[in-house]
């Protein structure tokens, strides 16, 4: 007789009960033959009205929500901060802590001010919209590829923007140039590809989390999609800090090449 | 011998599957053995010198999510190939 204390077999238990669960949810889906949404209806987003020529899908009416959720937190923990901070406003306090350390090491200034604003809003905005899809009912905004080629975009036009406020407009065209003329097609092919890196980053990692999802859940819907979903917690929250990374480490480009020179 | 006759939706379909399997597969190959080879050399680092453990983190994360992209522009190709396909209107019409 194998020698095993309660907890080991408690915990043994368990994994048997989750796993026969999941195959009587394979046998009741397999009998009843109840067909499941085809994995392509899934992951794209639908149509829900259209506005004159404007057409408003799914993807927008989540973002909505986000949003609103958001904007109501901010508003009211914004209100209830206090000299010694309680269990909310201290992880709130890490994040602003997490995002001020990531600007300053890779744009290089100690005066995070002016870069908080925006690099704080995208890795908020981009954390919480891939974590949105694990809330029932709500479908996370990332997998539409319009979503992410949005916040690529906003880098794409506040690179050059902090690149001229610190340096001039002939400072920052100057460095397209340096140290040869020969350099400004490659410049400008890498900012372009650097844009659509992005977009692809995003949007194809969190796109493959939903499918794999999906699979899983036509398979066996009731326990078996459940790893992959904490797992997806991790990709979701490492992908808002790559993203985050890379804009400070593209803004730092535009801008330290002031103080070198 | 006459080509109008072979049944091309299926012939599509099955390049299509096909394609899609082996690109997938070869297409992660170089990517995984470049992450591979800077996970090694951080690892490296950081076993030598830790007290510089938290530059050379973010360095190896940054370069794994470079090296990522090219893994998710092959997914990206594969997903258009499987479900939205721009050739498929000139075997399935419309």
């Amino acid at each position: 007789m194998l020698k095993m204390n309660k907890k080991t077999l408690s915990m043994i238990i368990v994994f048997v009960i989750v796993i026969a669960l999941a195959l009587i949810s394979f046998q009741i889906r397999r009998n009843t033959g109840f067909e499941a949404e085809p994995v392509a209806n899934e992951i794209t987003p639908k149509i829900v009205f259209t506005l004159g020529a404007l057409q408003v899908t799914s993807t927008v009416i989540n973002t909505w929500i986000m949003i609103l959720a958001l904007s109501i937190g901010a508003y009211f923990l914004g209100r209830s901060f206090k000299v010694r901070p309680t269990m909310i406003q201290n992880a709130i306090e890490w994040l602003v802590q997490a995002v001020e350390n990531i600007i300053s090491e890779n744009v290089g200034t100690k005066n995070t001010n002016k870069f908080l604003p925006i690099v704080g809003t995208l890795a908020i905005f981009i954390g919480v919209a891939n974590l949105l899809g694990l809330l029932p009912g709500l479908q996370s905004p990332t997998p539409d590829i319009n979503t992410p080629l949005a916040m690529a975009l906003i880098v794409f036009f506040s690179v050059p923007y902090f690149g001229i406020r610190s340096q001039g407009l002939w400072g920052y065209l100057k460095h397209y140039v340096e140290p040869i003329f020969l350099m400004l097609p490659i410049e400008i092919a890498s900012e372009i590809a650097r844009t659509f890196s992005l977009t692809f980053r995003l949007f194809g990692n969190i796109l493959g989390e939903e499918i794999i999802i999906a699979i899983l859940f036509v398979i066996s819907p009731f326990i078996v999609p459940v790893p992959m979903m904490l797992f997806s917690i991790f990709t979701g929250v490492l992908q808002a800090y790559i993203f985050t990374l890379l804009t400070c480490v593209y803004i730092g480009g535009a801008v330290k090449a002031h103080q070198q020179s | 011998m006459d080509w109008s006759t072979l049944p091309w939706d299926k012939i599509f379909v099955l390049v299509t599957v096909l394609v899609a399997g082996l690109g997938i597969a070869m297409g992660i190959i170089v990517p995984a053995i470049g992450q591979a080879i800077v996970a090694y050399s951080g690892l490296k680092a950081i076993s030598r010198q830790p007290e510089a453990g938290d530059r050379i983190n973010s360095i190896v994360l940054l370069s794994l999510a470079m090296l990522e992209s090219l893994a998710i522009y092959v997914l990206a190709v594969i997903l258009i190939l499987v479900f939205a396909n721009p050739m498929r209107t000139y075997i399935f019409g419309g």
